[in-house]
């Protein structure tokens, strides 16, 4: 009993760190920026689609926690698009 | 098996605690210092692409010097890019920034139908009728001069959209000269992504930011 109350524990402490990765993959997150970025070319927008291409390439190269952390970066920015056409 | 559930849950809570990116480190200081003077030089607002593709680099650099494997060459390789990137959205925005007094046109005819191969300044066969209805209203409208202009999507870099469109509006030029139409009344410039008329992030919009117009500067 003692036990499975320790692997939940430590289960339920591990999940909010990689849920992103989980249940959402780079590119449905990519995707989702994209859409919201659709018409913007203000500078964090550009800078978000960078660090998603990046994402993207580390992805590729099988890196995923690198590849997690720039598309966490890469939304940060998208959210502080403003919206320049 | 208890052992091995605690690893794993313990290594899934560290991945998402990766926080390798250093920029400070002194192997950036150039491309550091060059992103700085191009934000000094108000390179966000007027050169937001090249300035935010220098950003992205230099945190990909950083990141990359930092793995396991290390790979002096590549991570030198990035370090530069981002450097001249930086210097790239510098000067353009020490160009772009200032009030240009440009010329209105009179007019812009767009050549719709005009295409070049991919990636080339090579005019398709496609784009010959189309041409020549151009040719066709220069020598009845012999009283008018017109600027070339082409422009291209946002896909690749800004300096080679640049270059690619300058390429073509001369190669566009180069065939209204040989049909007949007088040099003299031509000039020729590309505008590279910096005009577009349509969404570059779909297909569809950046086919019609890819044109040639001939822009009527007097009559």
């Amino acid at each position: 009993m003692k036990a499975i109350l320790l692997i939940l524990t430590l289960f339920t402490f591990a999940l909010p760190a990689t849920s992103g990765g989980f249940f959402v993959s780079i590119d449905e997150r990519t995707n989702a920026m994209n859409e919201q970025l659709q018409g913007k070319n203000d500078y964090h927008a550009h800078l978000a689609r960078a660090l998603a291409d990046i994402a993207a390439e580390e992805k590729a190269q099988r890196d995923s926690s690198v590849a997690k952390e720039f598309m966490s970066m890469a939304e940060a920015h998208a959210a502080q698009s403003g919206g320049a056409k | 098996m208890m052992h091995r559930f605690i690893l794993l849950c313990a290594a899934l809570s560290m991945t998402a605690c990766v926080h390798n990116m250093n920029i400070d480190r002194s192997e950036l200081d150039d491309a550091r210092a060059a992103i700085a003077a191009a934000k000094a030089a108000g390179a966000e607002k007027c050169a937001p692409k090249l300035q935010a593709e220098a950003v992205a680099t230099l945190y990909w650099a950083a990141h990359e010097m930092t793995e396991v494997g290390y790979h002096p060459e590549e991570n030198a390789e990035l370090a530069a890019r981002a450097e001249a990137k930086a210097k790239a959205a510098h000067q353009k925005a020490r160009k772009g920034c200032s009030v240009k007094v440009v010329s209105a046109p009179v007019e812009v005819i767009t050549l719709d139908g005009v295409y070049f191969g991919n990636n080339s300044d090579d005019l398709m066969p496609a784009s010959v009728a189309i041409l020549d209805n151009g040719v066709k209203s220069l020598k009845q409208r012999a009283d008018i001069k017109v600027e070339v202009a082409a422009h291209t999507d946002s896909r690749g870099s800004s300096a080679y959209n640049q270059a690619l469109s300058e390429r073509r509006a001369a190669s566009v030029k180069q065939y209204l000269v040989s049909h007949g139409i007088d040099a003299a009344r031509l000039t020729s410039k590309g505008y590279g992504e910096s005009t577009p008329i349509a969404d570059n992030m779909t297909a569809a919009g950046q086919a019609k930011n890819r044109r040639v117009e001939l822009r009527v500067l007097s009559k």
